[in-house]
């Protein structure tokens, strides 16, 4: 009766690590993806020379602290925040699956990054370090 | 350049404090040990017990939980501050949701169905070893689902 015991708790231990690795990839293929994506509105730019816009949910807890950093590093831009659970037809048109998920538009409103999680906006902005 | 905010904070419920994440997920490996554990050696009390632990945590706040409160007492002052902070909301939702199977698997017990008692505490068990090592929890993401309809949001 133990060993049954021991082979079910040695199974469930290897599903979450599975559960882990797959979630760990999926969030890759998150980041790697590279959609089409339409022009960031003019209601969200509104004017600004570079927008960095923040898809959130309710439950995001790397979203304040992605905002501080975006804010912190390129003070000349404008930070938007859109919680996707309520603005579902624009996280529908930008391909929104994932919590953080960061968008830079310039000026005419084109995507010209797109960072999925918090570990991916501190790799931006480590490597390419935002220019005036 | 001020922050503007498109759809959010829309409601006058204010926001709770956040909390440091990695408090719930210490409560939550503590639960998946213990769990797995009492499954071993066919210890069942450990069952109602842990409905219990996660009833205080969930129903009275953090300070109340057994594990939470050992975290934030003994843990957490011998670690570096935390990268982020939480919405206290989403995890209690899923403490709330882990009392109420765990109570389940104990009135199974009672009722003379351990395999009952025991799959249900199993996964509670699951998800919360998953919540714990990978941070997918899957309480807290039914919390989503349920914030949307009632429209509650947060910081």
């Amino acid at each position: 009766m133990f060993v049954t015991r021991a082979v079910i708790v040695v199974v469930i231990l290897l599903a979450v690590a599975l559960a882990g690795r797959l979630y760990r990839a999926w969030r890759t293929r998150l980041q790697d993806e590279r959609p089409a994506h339409p022009l960031i509105p003019a209601s969200l730019r509104a004017g600004a020379h570079r927008t960095w816009v923040i898809f959130t949910s309710p439950y995001c807890a790397t979203c304040g602290p992605v905002e501080a950093r975006l804010r912190a590093s390129d003070p000349a831009a404008r930070v938007v925040k859109v919680d996707a659970t309520r603005e579902t037809q624009l996280a529908d048109a930008f391909s929104i699956r994932s919590a953080p998920t960061v968008l830079l538009a310039d000026s005419d409103g084109y995507v010209t990054a797109r960072l999925v999680g918090a570990g991916a906006v501190d790799d931006h902005l480590r490597q390419a370090p935002v220019q005036g | 350049m001020p922050t503007d905010l498109v759809g959010f904070m829309m409601d006058a419920m204010p926001t709770p404090a956040p909390i440091d994440p990695r408090g719930p997920r210490f409560n939550q490996a503590v639960l998946a040990v213990a769990l797995l554990t009492g499954f071993l050696a066919d210890w069942r009390p450990v069952v109602p017990l842990f409905a219990l632990v996660l009833l205080a945590g969930a129903a009275f706040g953090p300070r109340y939980g057994p594990f939470l409160a050992l975290y934030a007492k003994v843990v957490r002052p011998r670690l570096g501050p935390p990268a982020e902070l939480e919405d206290p909301r989403p995890p209690r939702f899923a403490s709330a949701l882990g009392v109420v199977v765990l109570t389940a698997g104990a009135l199974a017990f009672a009722a003379g169905h351990p395999g009952i008692g025991w799959g249900l505490a199993l996964v509670v068990a699951t998800l919360a070893g998953l919540s714990a090592t990978t941070g997918i929890c899957v309480g807290c993401e039914l919390y989503l689902v349920v914030a949307r309809r009632r429209k509650v949001v947060a910081g």
